[in-house]
């Protein structure tokens, strides 16, 4: 009978179509990914800050606290901290900082940051020039660098009414282990004393 | 040919494969349907054996029980209270509710309720069945497996990560979820190709049953959120074991990824446990009522709304990771939103009963308890969907009332009503009534005096998933603790019930339940015959059911 092979045809075709859009969805999951860390550089979501050549701002002359805060995951066997706890500055006005890492080992150590800035709504204005975090970093056993941070603050802050309310900006690192140089034994940790200064490498844009 | 014809009609009603091999085997309908039903029930009794050593645990302050249960397990009393708790959500949204739901009340009476013979997809159906028990199994195993997976059922990294748990449970719980995931989605295409394709003459979408409107939203949900959950597992799976870094910020990831996938998922999965029962109560509010239900077409399309308006509300499930206020605002909106075609639906209920000619059956009581408590934590919801309150109740016990009235009293209703209200067209037996209604008073008192004093707990700052609390919470837990012995001999009292008229009740008749009940599947026999409807029910003319004959 035609109409009963009509009938199987139909149904399958619509089966074909529900597949096609399950299909669809797996792989609009896995576009989510690197759409994700898009939206989050584009729109400042969970406190990304934004990253720009040069300020090419007027500075102007309303103020802004900027505090530093630095962590270290606990598989990374580095100290490591702000050089200053926290500086004001003029908004649109370019401001170069440091953090300081030691490696605290007995053997070469790369390590990689992830950043944030609180409160949140303010992480759309915040703007960093140059950072340490933007590559990854190896120190020798025992050395110890300062890293530099160039930033600054855009002053359409004042005109977000959403956000001119902040006046004190949180830039928080966490410096992690990357994941290809996690050993699998856990390295001696040495005494601070001999470490030697020098600048860190820098990249980025 | 018209003899061989002739025959087969003499005997079809009875020609069904004898033993094992028509379970194992099955490609019916109903067969698969009462597979699912059993299944749900056995894995309800597990997750719900659970849930009682979660409450012995909580009954008084201090560790009492998972010290020692713990122990029998080879693990930590903390750390195996997580896991049950984990396992005790996981199984209730995958392998009782759903199933049950969908799997056993779908499968039995959309084919029926639209004239059809059976599903589109009868061998794709065994599959769908099938691959629950191993996917039960894999969960099950996932507790047994070095320190079992205490990650919560939200499975949020980095607890699910390496970090957290090390050994091999959580990956038997992933398994376990992918496997249920695909009997989902197979499951899915099956209603919908069946109920777009397989509807009687005459039937159009605009006259179809509100049940097969609940099954067939309730599949697209499933086809559209289940690839999502099914992908963020993978990458859990990856990160877990493959050296992926989806999820971990030491490789560039970032857990909040995770939550937004899991409650791109999630919140459409409340909806797909809560929809069919929309439908099952539509029916036997309009049965009881002598009334067809109010606004057919209103409660069709707030289904379709309530659906489709859940994919856009995830972010209210994450207010405290730091969102900007202008999302918080968004979510806020939007989640309130879905207050509206709820309210539609909770007053065309009570416009369905105005003026009916309404018998309290025990279906009609399950149902009417149904909407009481769904609207309680519907409105409970209400006040969560404010970002600004939700800070402060977010991982409380508010929370924990707030879903287990809409999903243990809400769902849960909602299955009861439905067995109770179709346990003589599956069976063929007359469930008696006495007995309904005390399983029905018991389990109402007993579930409200357990989880209405959670509130309470909630609103003082109790936080879930710990094993014990100060002092100072000890008397809600306590009375929260007394509801749970109450509803727990309810249950056995149900189930020895059920077990003693399943083997010698009385034989019941094809519509038990009068004029009110003008769906197709009440025109069959009861138990409905092995084959239904391979003659098709013309609609053309109208509803046939809606003028019973007698």
């Amino acid at each position: 009978m035609s109409s009963s092979s009509d009938f199987s045809r139909r149904n399958r075709r619509t089966a074909a179509t529900a597949f096609v859009a399950v299909a669809g969805m797996v792989g609009l999951t896995f576009a989510f990914v690197p759409l994700y860390t898009l939206i989050c550089q584009v729109t400042g979501l969970g406190g990304t800050p934004q990253v720009a050549e040069r300020s090419d701002h007027e500075v102007s002359t309303q103020e802004i606290t900027v505090r530093f805060d630095a962590n270290v995951d606990r598989s990374l066997p580095w100290d490591f901290a702000p050089n200053e706890r926290s500086v004001t500055v003029n908004l649109g006005a370019e401001y170069l900082t440091s953090y300081r890492s030691t490696n605290l080992s007995d053997e070469p150590v790369t390590g990689i940051s992830t950043f944030n800035v609180t409160p949140i709504k303010a992480a759309q204005y915040f703007t960093k020039i140059e950072c340490f975090c933007f590559v990854e970093q190896t120190l020798e056993p025992g050395q110890s660098v300062d890293m530099p941070v160039t930033f600054f603050v855009d002053p359409a802050i004042l005109e977000d009414e959403l956000a001119n309310d902040v006046k004190t900006i949180t830039l928080s690192y966490t410096f992690y282990r990357t994941l290809d140089d996690i050993p699998d034994e856990e390295p001696e940790i040495i005494s601070q004393a001999d470490t030697v200064l020098t600048t860190a490498r820098l990249g980025g844009t | 040919m018209s003899t061989t014809a002739t025959h087969a009609h003499d005997d079809h009603h009875d020609h069904a494969p004898k033993g094992i091999w028509r379970w194992l085997n099955s490609t019916n309908h109903k067969d698969i349907g009462t597979m699912y039903l059993v299944f749900s029930v056995v894995a309800a009794l597990v997750g719900g054996g659970m849930s009682f050593l979660i409450r012995l645990e909580l009954g008084e302050p201090g560790i009492q029980v998972f010290d020692v249960v713990g122990e029998m397990m080879g693990s930590e009393a903390n750390q195996f209270y997580n896991v049950t708790v984990t396992a005790h959500a996981l199984l209730m949204v995958f392998f009782v509710v759903m199933p049950a739901l969908i799997g056993g009340f779908g499968n039995w009476m959309v084919p029926m309720m639209i004239g059809a013979p059976d599903m589109a997809f009868p061998r794709m159906n065994n599959i769908s069945f099938w691959l629950m028990p191993p996917a039960l199994v894999l969960l099950v195993l996932s507790a047994f497996m070095g320190q079992g997976a205490g990650t919560g059922w939200t499975l949020y990294p980095p607890l699910s990560g390496l970090a957290g748990q090390p050994d091999m449970s959580v990956d038997f719980a992933i398994l376990s979820l992918h496997l249920a995931g695909a009997s989902s989605i197979l499951g899915a295409t099956n209603f919908i190709t069946t109920i777009l394709n397989m509807r009687a003459p005459g039937m159009t979408m605009h006259k179809a049953p509100l049940f097969v409107w609940a099954t067939l939203i309730t599949a697209v949900l499933l086809l559209l959120a289940m690839p999502v959950l099914a992908g963020a597992l993978t990458m859990l799976l990856f990160d877990r074991n493959f050296g992926t870094a989806f999820f971990d910020p030491a490789g560039g990831g970032d857990p909040i990824l995770w939550q937004h996938l899991f409650w791109f998922f999630g919140h459409p999965e409340v909806y797909i446990m809560i929809l069919p029962a929309f439908g099952i109560v539509s029916h036997i509010v309009s049965t009881f009522s002598r009334k067809p239900v109010f606004g057919y077409l209103g409660m069709a399309y707030a289904m379709a709304s309530i659906g489709l308006v859940g994919f856009i509300v995830w972010a209210h499930h994450m207010y405290t990771v730091g969102m900007g206020v202008n999302y918080r605002a968004y979510f806020v909106a939007v989640t309130m939103a879905i207050a509206v075609p709820t309210g539609i639906k909770i007053f065309s209920w009570i416009a369905t009963m105005w003026g009916g000619s309404i018998s309290f059956k025990t279906p009609m009581m399950w149902s009417i308890g149904f909407i009481f408590l769904f609207t309680v934590g519907g409105v409970t919801g209400v006040v969560l969907a404010n970002a600004g309150m939700d800070i402060a109740m977010h991982d409380t016990y508010y929370v924990v009332a707030h879903f287990h009235y809409v999903l243990s009293l809400g769902a849960i209703f909602a299955i009861f009503a439905g067995f109770y209200y179709w346990f003589d067209k599956m069976t063929g037996k007359v469930y008696p009534e006495l007995a309904g209604q005390f399983h029905f008073w018991t389990t109402f008192v007993g579930v409200n005096v357990l989880f209405f004093p959670q509130h309470f707990l909630g609103l003082a700052g109790m936080p879930r998933r710990y094993i014990d609390y100060p002092d100072i919470f000890a008397e809600w837990n306590m009375v929260s603790t007394w509801g749970a012995y109450v509803t727990m001999a309810s249950t056995v009292f149900f189930l020895v019930v059920t077990f003693f008229v399943m083997i010698g009740g009385r034989k019941s008749v094809a519509n038990p339940w009068g004029d009110g009940a003008t769906t197709l599947e009440w025109t069959v026999d009861s138990p409905a015959p092995f084959h239904t409807f391979e003659e098709t029910p013309d609609f053309t003319g109208g509803n046939p059911a809606a003028h019973p004959a007698e």
